[in-house]
């Protein structure tokens, strides 16, 4: 019945290993970006259960991967890690998550099918931790937890790419959706803090059109260059290309 | 599968794409069912840069995702014209074609292909014909969003595409060289590039018919338009820097907008990753679900606790687990049953029915809560009875029947009041022929004592009428009658719902009869006499509230009760204190309530000699002697109202004894008659609360003398028992109007039943004479 993962979260098993020990050790082992990618899996999942827009759970996500980013995996619960960054997500992006949801959804991850948790001590020392270790994350990321996201951005290019197109072509095609899912999806991975956020944007909107075999007007320059003044075309496939090794991952390990 | 977006996918990927889709998606029978058609098609890759494999390889697998045809959330919408909006809520950008820089065959045919009838063009006067004008278009405006400016697109404005303005000026008279018109797209010929516009609302596509068509100052041109031509006049501004320029761009909710506006939703996501398909979402994972069944075993908890709390007697500390209870579950249906069970225990009736409502408003099959409501309804018909509110209580006992139909109770009153309503009704009109009748015959001794009263009427109207109070005698006797009345009904009340709530503790048993549950009663620590009482009562015909008043005046209460109502008083006193205070508009309000609690204690009095004589202790009149003393009145007179008080108390049991021969004796007309005679008195307790009595200096004056009397005595109640009584005589006003309802009664009582006058009148003469008397008090304070 207990949470398998988190179960044993409490604030002293928080600091088993100390703050900053290794000082992070992302993408340094492939069995540590499966572990990753399953959290990641884990706070999407858990946005979705909790109404969270988009752009919170791509925060918290950013939030989680900047913490591992500067911490050992093996320092901290990733999951209580997670949960912190959801709840901080929600007052970042003003879309407050109540710890009590945080810990219900949670707890039905880990046990599904279980009854909600009673008002207990249980609980209480569940509440405590996931706030003990927001302000650890706050403390981490030296308070800087606003980020810029592709959100925005693909959003205005989807909208100027759509005016290139002939609406009965783009009503037909459902990039959009496409290029929306594909963002939401990158976050499984730290790819997200590795590329610029233009970048990203352009590339999904890239892969989207390209998976439907949208063909825009050519001028002197190509759509994408007009987007963003320093977007290679290499950068679109290194995004794309990470973003594809996540739909491996997926395949592989879940 | 979207067969066609498949085609066209494979058109631009080539052959390749096709057999690796082939590889991947062979358990996929929608796709087997598109492939033999696809099969007929050869594919050249389109794509001069080598297509990447990997990508391919992404398409094919999650080609089941990409073009099902369920994926595709956001339908054709309408589009919104944003310069029409005040601010702007998302970045308006220019065409992407000014910074691409399109070749000019290109976008002209771009044009051609996507500008469609009903869509809007801004264009510019260039010559003006006698059958039309020309315009050279030179922006789009509505959802096309296109950089025409230098393609020299020319259109007609016919002359019959001009709204004239009624008058039989030439329409093109209004029009100039160079002047901005906004007009529809009427026709476009594709092969003669030819664009027809027009100037009438009714061509624009319904998504765009808000927009006003026809000249436009330079100010009103589209937001894109302005924008990109600064982008051409400034080589050094690029997309991004207008992009981050612009105010939409920081809007803080510009992804909700835009997500509205392109048609995605954000609660259920769209998801390439397999395990994230909206599909496999259960709705009772959601937070909002599990809260909600979180919050409900909660607050069960809570209910439970206070259903313990309850079980012992603790009625404050399970009246605290219940409001919790609802205040972490707001509509728990539980709780509202308990909560509401506990009002109706403690006689909140109009709290409990709110309650027991809301519980079947989420609950409509509950159980408990439907008997409860039953039974509160029936509680509060008997009490409106009580009131003569008779329709009214109709109506409940109606919909207590509708609740439950098998509610004996329920079906019973109903019985009775419609019995009671038609009797009424026909009592009256034999009254008023009775009356006739007498009017006939010579003076009876009815008919004297009638004159005696009116003789007294007479002068007190005088009287009132020299005061400048301007309180109604007869609504102010009535209610103190009626409080009275009714005082003895919410001690009865009491009493039920103890039998209520031990029933409601266990659930399971259910006491339908009558019978039944006076068995129960039996149980009770009730002493014989008390059954005999009421068996004794129930025979007579209890329909009306008569005979109602009667049977619990027989009734003795356990001294429990008495200091749960006393208890109730003090805690109603203190609040009338406080609310007093602040408004003269509760005044009125307490003032009855005074009174009320006034006509309970002599009740309670009453009922205590009818018990036996014995009940008063001789240590109580000891304190009850000083707390008169502590009120700062002439021992005389306070021996004499002693004397008197205690004298009034032997007739009042003597009444009581008498009345209950004569109903005992007297038939079901007997009763029916001298409820009638109540009635009137009855139904002008609505009246007493009327703004009429607000300016009662009496009434104040009771109230002012019912704080001082607070401050004094605190909440000693067997002390405030007697003095409450006492203070009849304190007030002139109220002696007065007492004997004035006496007065009433009397006369109503002599009309109503003549057959039964000898001991009618020895009831009505005892008060008469008790009332004098405490009158005769009255000059002294």
């Amino acid at each position: 019945m207990d949470m398998q993962g988190p179960s044993a979260y409490s604030t002293a098993s928080l600091r088993v290993a100390g703050r900053r020990d290794s000082g992070g050790d992302i993408a340094a082992d492939p069995s540590l970006d499966t572990k990753h990618f399953r959290v990641c899996r884990f706070i999407m999942e858990t946005g979705v259960k909790l109404c969270m827009r988009s752009v919170p759970v791509a925060t918290a996500c950013v939030l989680y991967h900047r913490f591992f980013e500067r911490v050992s995996i093996h320092a901290y619960e990733p999951y209580l890690v997670a949960m912190s960054c959801v709840y901080l997500a929600g007052k970042v992006e003003e879309q407050h998550i109540r710890t009590r949801d945080i810990i219900n959804v949670s707890h039905r991850y880990f046990n599904s099918g279980s009854t909600p948790l009673e008002c207990d001590k249980e609980f209480w020392d569940l509440r405590d931790s996931v706030v003990q270790c927001e302000l650890l994350i706050l403390r981490q990321l030296n308070f800087q937890v606003s980020f810029e996201h592709p959100h925005k951005y693909l959003l205005h290019y989807l909208l100027s790419v759509k005016s290139l197109v002939n609406r009965h072509a783009w009503s037909r095609t459902p990039v959009a959706e496409t290029s929306w899912a594909l963002l939401r999806d990158c976050y499984h991975g730290a790819m997200v803090i590795c590329h610029r956020p233009q970048h990203i944007a352009i590339a999904m909107l890239y892969l989207a059109l390209n998976s439907y075999g949208v063909e825009l007007p050519a001028g002197e320059r190509e759509w994408w260059q007009v987007l963003c003044d320093d977007v290679m075309k290499a950068d679109i496939d290194a995004v794309i290309a990470d973003l594809l090794q996540l739909y491996d991952m997926e395949a592989k390990c879940i | 599968m979207d067969r066609d977006l498949l085609r066209q996918c494979l058109t631009y990927h080539g052959q390749s794409l096709f057999n690796t889709l082939k590889c991947e998606q062979t358990e996929n029978p929608d796709f087997q069912a598109v492939v033999s058609d696809l099969c007929k098609a050869t594919y050249e890759s389109r794509c001069e840069e080598q297509s990447n494999p990997l990508v391919e390889q992404f398409i094919a697998r999650k080609a089941d995702i990409l073009f099902s045809p369920v994926w595709r959330t956001a339908g054709l919408r309408g589009e919104e014209h944003e310069e029409e909006e005040a601010v702007e809520p998302y970045a308006v950008m220019p065409p992407m074609e000014v910074f691409m820089e399109v070749s000019y065959e290109e976008r002209r045919s771009m044009i051609y292909r996507d500008l469609e009838r009903g869509d809007i063009v801004v264009g510019r006067i260039n010559n003006i014909r006698e059958y039309g004008f020309f315009l050279t278009l030179f922006c789009t405006a509505g959802g096309l969003k296109r950089d025409i400016e230098d393609l020299e697109l020319s259109a007609l404005c016919h002359v019959r595409e001009i709204p004239s303005t009624g008058s039989h000026d030439d329409p093109l008279a209004y029009y100039q060289i160079g002047d901005f018109i906004r007009a529809g797209v009427k026709d476009i010929d594709r092969y003669q590039e030819k664009i027809t516009v027009s100037l009438h609302q009714a061509c624009l596509s319904p998504s765009l018919e808000h927009i006003k068509l026809g000249v436009i100052t330079k100010e009103e041109l589209p937001v894109h338009y302005s924008r990109s031509v600064q982008a051409a006049t400034d080589s050094s501004e690029t997309y991004e820097r207008i992009l981050t320029g612009c105010h939409g761009y920081h809007n803080p909710s510009v992804v909700d907008y835009l997500l509205e506006k392109v048609g995605i939703s954000d609660t259920h996501p769209p998801s390439m990753m397999r395990g994230l398909q909206s599909k496999l979402f259960q709705a009772e994972d959601f937070a909002s679900a599990i809260r909600k069944k979180q919050s409900a075993s909660w607050a069960l908890k809570c209910v439970r606790a206070g259903v313990d709390h309850f079980k012992h007697g603790r009625h404050v500390e399970a009246m605290n687990e219940y409001n919790k209870a609802l205040e972490i579950d707001i509509s728990n249906v539980e709780a509202l049953v308990a909560r509401g069970a506990l009002y109706a225990n403690k006689g909140s009736i109009m709290k409990a029915i709110t309650d027991f409502e809301r519980a079947l408003e989420n609950c409509p099959d509950h159980r408990n809560a439907k008997k409860y409501l039953c039974q509160t309804l029936v509680e509060r018909g008997k009490q409106l009875e009580e009131q003569e509110k008779l329709v009214t209580a109709e109506g409940l006992y109606r919909r207590a029947l509708a609740l439950d139909g098998s509610n004996p109770e329920a079906q019973e009153a109903l019985h009775k009041i419609t019995d009671t309503i038609q009797k009424s009704i026909r009592l009256r009109e034999e009254a008023l022929a009775k009356e006739q009748v007498k009017t006939k015959s010579g003076q009876s001794s009815a008919e004297k004592l009638r004159k005696i009263l009116k003789e007294e009427k007479r002068m007190k109207k005088k009287r009132k009428r020299s005061s400048s109070s301007s309180s109604s005698t007869s609504s102010r006797t009535s209610s103190s009658s009626t409080s009275s009345s009714s005082s003895r009904r919410q001690s009865k009340k009491k009493k039920k719902k103890r039998r209520k709530s031990e029933r409601g503790s266990k659930r399971h048993r259910r006491i339908s009869s009558k019978e039944s549950r006076r068995s129960n009663e039996g149980k009770k620590d009730r002493n014989e006499k008390e059954e005999d009482d009421e068996v004794e009562w129930y025979p007579a015909p209890s329909n009306t509230s008569a005979t109602f008043l009667n049977q619990v005046g027989g009734l003795g209460f356990g001294l429990r009760d008495e200091e749960q109502v006393e208890g109730k008083d003090a805690d109603d006193r203190k609040s009338f204190k406080l609310y007093s205070l602040s408004a003269a508009s509760e005044e009125e309000e307490s003032d009855s309530s005074q009174r009320e609690r006034k006509g309970r204690d002599r009740e309670e009095s009453r009922t205590k000699k009818t018990k036996s004589s014995l009940s008063r202790s001789p240590d109580r009149e000891k304190i009850r002697s000083r707390s008169r003393e502590r009120r700062n009145r002439s021992r005389d007179g306070d021996r004499k109202k002693d004397r008197r008080s205690s004298d009034s108390k032997r007739r009042s049991s003597l009444d009581e004894n008498s009345k209950r021969k004569l109903s005992c004796s007297s038939g079901e007309l007997e009763y029916s008659g001298r409820k009638s005679s109540y009635r009137p008195e009855h139904s002008g307790n609505s009246t007493s609360k009327h703004p009429e009595n607000r300016n009662d200096s009496s009434s104040r004056n009771l109230f002012e003398e019912n704080r001082g009397r607070l401050e004094v005595h605190g909440a000693d109640q067997v002390k405030r028992e007697k003095e409450s009584r006492m203070e009849e005589g304190t007030i002139p006003d109220q002696g007065h109007s007492k004997k004035g309802s006496a007065g009433n009664q009397n006369e109503q009582c002599s009309m109503g039943a003549k057959k039964d006058l000898p001991a009618n009148l020895l009831d009505i003469f005892n008060q008469i004479a008790q009332f004098e008397k405490e009158k005769g008090v009255k000059p002294k304070k």
